[in-house]
């Protein structure tokens, strides 16, 4: 009878655990600004980044459509209508003269 | 034993700005997606930076599982003997361990002006580390190198999203052949933790970072450079200066390799409002495969310099830490900058060489600070 060893139980373990915490993750990364296209960019951008990956830019309109057309052709499902509506969202919200993004510290675990 | 792959706990809503990453604490969290966390000033007050403070970069997903039993390496291409290493192959070479300070090639990138897009990195990401594990030479030799291996690129286990490039490089045959150049399997005494390429990575001294593939499983002689994403338009800086804002020609670009030279400020930090009219100004300095000769410190805009004491712990591609005791007049507040000079004759400039892409930011670093004594 085949008995699974310790390395295929820990390789299970972990995989359900990451799989498992996945969608968590997702829920818990803080929310882009309101907008009426953003549940589309938080779809799109957040399939493989963290939304603070996006919310630390500080770019031009012009700088933000080059970024959105790499994304699309790196894989971002966006409807074609709807690029220049992610440019206006992103460049609105994520101006070059925006003050720069404080960044968080990394907390060794949840306080009790 | 497999690495485990544990995600960060993010915050619930209303806690947004709280991020639980295990064995990372009070590193600034940039992306908690890919990671990519940066080490603070604070921690530039030790020559070897402990792993838990050593900057993480990751441009793709870190591989879900991985398990040094069933771990492999190839070796291939220009080669007459193919290899498949697994890690006890790899313990039979002889080790050699190599003391380098890495450093993202967009460390700083969020110093630029106009702004540019990529992770926004302050002054931390680097770090400097005692890298251990098999010379890439000695690998290349067992394989039997023929003549026509020119490049020799590295790719490894993480997990591409969608259809972006993978992420592989090459460096050329004459530093894969430099018997510093090493398949790292240990940091700092210990086993590669996973964040920084558990079970094995390449170590390329004093280059940037991206030319060190972490979770390495192949290696491939090739008869050329590759020219992949990463290598064009990916990590080129101009032939020529542009101005800020100009775009990159890639037919009249380079290749970045080595690190140029730099020094940043860890303490006082900026903003600090200080006590005394005495204090030490602190810090590090590297360049790359070049020597630091020389750190200047000046606490009146730029006026005056004075040579700040380098401090005893050295080797060749890691930084050297310095510091500088400074007397002010008067109370009020007071820009604090510092300039470094390498064994190239090379010398902080003013104003960083612009790209669009913010990397090697080496401009003169400064803090303002306000003294109330």
């Amino acid at each position: 009878m085949y008995e699974p060893n310790g390395c295929f139980l820990r390789a299970v373990f972990v995989t359900v655990l990451s799989v498992g915490l996945l969608p968590l993750l997702r829920a818990q990364s803080p929310q882009l600004p309101p907008g009426a296209i953003e549940p589309k960019v938080s779809a799109a951008c957040t399939e493989c980044h963290e939304s603070r990956i996006i919310s630390q830019q500080r770019l031009t309109k012009a700088a933000w459509g080059k970024e959105v057309d790499k994304m699309i052709k790196w894989g971002a499902v966006v409807d074609s209508g709807d690029r220049d509506a992610f440019v206006e969202y992103l460049s609105t919200n994520f101006p070059s003269d925006k003050a720069p993004e404080v960044m968080p510290r990394a907390l060794a675990a949840k306080k009790h | 034993m497999a690495a485990a792959a544990f995600p960060p706990l993010l915050a619930s809503a209303g806690e947004q700005s709280e991020v639980y990453i295990p064995g990372e604490a009070g590193m600034i969290v940039r992306s908690a997606g890919f990671f990519d966390l940066e080490m603070p000033p604070e921690f530039f007050d030790s020559w070897i930076t402990p792993t838990p403070h050593f900057f993480v970069r990751n441009h793709m997903h870190e591989p879900t599982t991985l398990d040094r039993e069933t771990w492999r390496l190839s070796v291939s291409g220009e080669v007459e003997k193919p290899l498949h290493l697994n890690l006890a192959d790899l313990e039979k070479f002889q080790t050699r361990t190599v003391t380098n300070t890495l450093e993202c090639a967009g460390n700083g990138r969020g110093l630029y002006q106009p702004h540019v897009p990529g992770v926004q990195w302050q002054k931390g990401a680097v770090g400097t580390a005692r890298f251990s594990g098999p010379r890439l030479r000695d690998i290349l030799q067992r394989a039997g190198l023929t003549v026509s291996g020119k490049h020799v690129m590295f790719q490894g286990l993480d997990e591409v999203p969608g259809k972006v490039p993978p992420f592989l490089r090459s460096i050329p045959i004459e530093k894969a052949m430099d018997g510093d150049t090493l398949v790292a399997t240990h940091m700092n005494g210990s086993a590669l933790e996973k964040h920084h390429g558990f079970p094995a990575r390449a170590l390329v001294p004093g280059w940037i970072g991206a030319a060190s593939c972490k979770w390495l499983s192949e290696i491939k002689v090739l008869d050329k450079e590759f020219d992949g994403n990463f290598m064009k338009p990916g990590y080129r800086m101009p032939n020529h200066p542009l101005k800020p804002g100009e775009p990159l020609n890639v037919d009249d670009s380079h290749v970045i390799t080595s690190l140029n030279v730099k020094s940043v400020i860890a303490s006082p930090t900026d903003g600090s409002i200080l006590d005394s009219r005495t204090f030490k100004v602190r810090g590090a300095a590297w360049a790359g495969e070049a020597e630091i000769v020389k750190v200047e410190i000046s606490s009146d805009g730029g006026t005056s310099w004075q040579a700040a004491r380098l401090h005893r712990d050295e080797a060749k591609y890691a930084w050297r830490l310095w510091s500088h005791q400074v007397k002010v007049p008067e109370a009020g507040e007071y820009t604090i900058r510092a300039r470094a000079v390498d064994s190239q004759g090379r010398a902080q400039p003013q104003e960083p060489e612009w790209n669009p892409s913010g990397y090697l930011y080496n401009a003169i670093d400064q803090v303002t600070i306000h003294v109330r004594a």
